[in-house]
């Protein structure tokens, strides 16, 4: 069982996925997991709530700051009691803002955030790094409560080495202080190596086209006078 | 003594039917066709390696699925070394595959047998390469069993193509048809890797289907277009039409001098003429007047042979620092003059009409060829040219004994007319070359591991030594019957 926290809904996670695959319809009505994995909403004097009242197509629904799309653009889980982000916590993927503060987080936080490409500013408890260390963030603050890191660096330039993805592979960010490779254009398959997609149906209507007239003419000039041996 | 072989000559090409030239270029292609598909495993092995490993980076490359998802075997030296195995195999289980092929090609219809091994290796091969990708099942078990197949279903090919062209044709120009006709398995190299080239950008996979695909193609239209011999269609077989010619044009591997030791066989067939042809047990074709001397001699020589197949572009990167790819194509200069050497030398043997002192001759020029391609300066020119003047007189007396010796051995007098041992024989000889050639493959690394290239030379010529040593009793009889003739001739004038 993967660790939940104590605002975490109490079902277990192959019948959230289940839920979300039945509910897909109603989902974009509904509020994702992570907003309700704690109760309450924003507050109202947060880092989460000004950006969204900032803009005014976003709107705030439990913990999570919405675009028109459904797509989370704030994340205020402040004071939630979280040990860890939990398994919903990758639903704020589009997130550009994430307020974590006041939680018993444990400091590993770096795989928490891959795919988290948004992020530009986050709000963490004073004893927890921003994820990526400093160097994958412009500005790192400390506060008396709190650390907030912002403005998230493309990791794929700042490491200054040249080669970092193998052969065929380009680099791009996949979140503070992580990168991934991703097959440059045309290649795909398992390491880049595959270019282009190969025709099935014309290589075989030709081969046999081709050799059901060979067989003929040969049949007819060759075998058609043989005897049965 | 020119002067009736040019005009038998002409008679030979007037009676060249199309059916002659349609079983050339149907056996030509059959067999380039299963070389082809050999060829595409060596030239698909880089990919084949990095399909099997993971990205071999110290840090962990995201993500997983793209970069690291495999992990048969943990690095490409060892995937490596696994492919040199699986070649190993295959060389094993062919030269096992050819004895038993050759008794079965002689027993049953030898269309049937090389249709049914082209396809049924076509089958191997695309499982091999097309479905374990597509499933994503890699098992080194599976490789090795199937390649092992591999190996005993390629085998059928070349006794049965040898045995049709012996069929086809006669004594008299056999030794330059069957000298063009043996640069199938170069044609098949080029092909393969033409084949292999064209569509390894889409994955190795579709090299496997395309030459397998290919393949099975080519063994439909040998069920379906192939004469095994001309008897088939009711022309006279090549006996019959050789019994006319005058007896200059005798058998050029005569088996006079053991008749008494072969008495009891030949009157055994002699009694059974009247039924349908019958085909020779393994041990009588072993008997045969210079079928274990001939094998012993192109174990030998198929080691020296394959060896430079194997190791020539990887000996010229590694000694003279050139790179892989020019290597490559430098190396088919090695074929060439195979090609050439076994056409012009086959050619000459016709003239003769004796083989064994051609070959010895070629094989003492092959040695100091050795000696001399061993200290070839390092200039590209210089070597191909050696290359190829090693390869004339390595490669040529290699095709010629593969291909039209064994067809002279498998069709002579004492078996003529009343057994099927053409494929039998063909089999046995180009066997015990191929079980040379796998162990000569371990033997060459091991050398060259410990000795250095060098003494790889050496023991070459040790090798092509042997060769002229094993058929050393075949070259004492076959010149002094040429002094003999030449003399004849001498006192009739």
């Amino acid at each position: 069982m993967s660790p939940r926290g104590p605002c975490s809904p109490s079902i277990p996670l192959p019948w959230a996925a289940a839920l979300l695959l039945a509910l897909g319809v109603e989902r974009d009505l509904a509020q994702p997991e992570i907003c309700v994995h704690c109760p309450g909403s924003v507050r109202n004097l947060s880092e989460v709530a000004s950006y969204c009242k900032h803009t005014p197509e976003l709107k705030l629904r439990a913990r999570c700051c919405l675009n028109q799309e459904g797509a989370i653009l704030g994340l205020d889980l402040q004071n939630c009691s979280l040990k860890d982000p939990g398994p919903n916590f990758s639903q704020a993927h589009t997130a550009v803002i994430i307020d974590l503060q006041a939680n018993p987080l444990k400091d590993d936080l770096a795989n928490a955030f891959r795919g988290f490409t948004q992020l530009q500013t986050l709000i963490l408890p004073q004893d927890v790094n921003c994820p990526g260390g400093i160097n994958a963030w412009n500005v790192v603050t400390s506060y008396p409560n709190y650390q907030t890191c912002q403005g998230q660096r493309d990791f794929c330039n700042s490491t200054g080495d040249t080669e970092i993805c193998p052969e065929n592979g380009s680099c791009v960010p996949d979140g503070p202080g992580l990168l991934q490779c991703i097959c440059v254009d045309g290649f795909h398959g398992y390491k880049c190596m595959r270019q282009g997609s190969f025709s099935l149906l014309m290589f075989f209507g030709i081969l046999g086209s081709t050799t059901l007239s060979i067989s003929i003419l040969l049949w007819g000039t060759q075998r058609r006078k043989a005897k049965a041996s | 003594m020119a002067w009736p072989d040019l005009f038998h000559r002409g008679a030979l090409l007037s009676r060249l039917s199309h059916h002659h030239v349609a079983v050339f270029l149907l056996t030509f292609f059959s067999y380039s066709l299963l070389h082809a598909s050999r060829k595409t495993f060596s030239n698909v092995k880089v990919s084949i390696s990095k399909q099997w490993t993971p990205t071999a980076l110290n840090r962990s490359v995201e993500p997983v699925e793209i970069w690291s998802r495999n992990h048969l075997f943990p690095g490409a030296e060892e995937a490596t070394l696994f492919l040199g195995t699986l070649d190993t195999l295959f060389l094993f289980s062919y030269a096992v595959g050819l004895f038993i092929s050759g008794i079965v090609g002689d027993r049953l219809n030898l269309r049937c047998v090389l249709s049914f091994g082209m396809c049924s290796s076509a089958l191997v091969v695309f499982v091999f390469g097309t479905v374990t990708e597509w499933l994503h099942f890699y098992n080194k078990w599976l490789y090795c069993c199937l390649w092992i197949v591999n190996g005993l279903l390629q085998s059928t090919g070349w006794p049965c193509v040898v045995a049709v062209m012996g069929n086809w044709f006669g004594k008299a120009g056999r030794g330059v048809v069957f000298g063009l006709w043996s640069a199938c398995a170069s044609v098949g190299n080029i092909l393969g890797a033409c084949l292999a080239s064209s569509v390894l950008q889409y994955g190795y996979e579709y090299a496997f289907l395309v030459t397998a695909a290919v393949q099975f193609a080519g063994g439909i239209v040998i069920f379906f277009g192939l004469l095994v011999s001309p008897e088939e269609i009711g022309l006279p077989g090549i006996e019959a039409e050789e019994n006319f010619e005058e007896d200059s044009h005798r058998p050029l591997i005569s088996g006079a001098e053991n008749e008494d030791e072969y008495e009891a066989n030949y009157s055994i067939q002699e009694g059974s003429t009247v039924t349908p042809i019958q085909a020779i047990s393994f041990h009588q074709a072993c008997c045969l007047p210079g079928v274990i001397p001939y094998s012993l001699a192109y174990a030998c020589l198929k080691l020296v042979n394959y060896s430079f197949f194997f190791w020539l572009p990887f000996y010229l990167s590694n000694n003279f620092g050139w790179k892989e790819a020019e290597a490559d194509k430098l190396s088919i200069w090695y074929d060439v003059g195979g090609i050439i050497g076994g056409t012009l030398q086959g050619f000459i043997s016709d003239v003769l009409q004796k083989r064994a002192p051609v070959l010895a001759l070629s094989l003492l020029l092959a040695i100091v060829s050795l000696v001399g391609y061993s200290r070839s300066p390092n200039d590209k020119s210089i070597n191909a040219l050696l290359m190829a003047v090693t390869g004339f007189f390595i490669g040529g007396p290699s095709n010629m004994i593969s291909s039209a010796i064994s067809a002279d051995l498998g069709r002579q007098e004492l078996i003529q007319g009343s057994s099927e041992a053409l494929a039998t024989v063909t089999g046995i000889v180009d066997g015990t070359g191929s079980i040379g050639a796998a162990v000569g493959q371990y033997l060459v690394s091991l050398i060259q591991d410990n000795l250095g290239w060098m003494w790889v030379f050496y023991f070459f010529i040790l090798m092509t030594s042997c060769t002229v040593l094993f058929i050393s009793p075949l070259i004492v009889r076959e010149t002094c019957s040429l002094v003999q003739r030449r003399q004849a001739r001498v006192l009739s004038e």
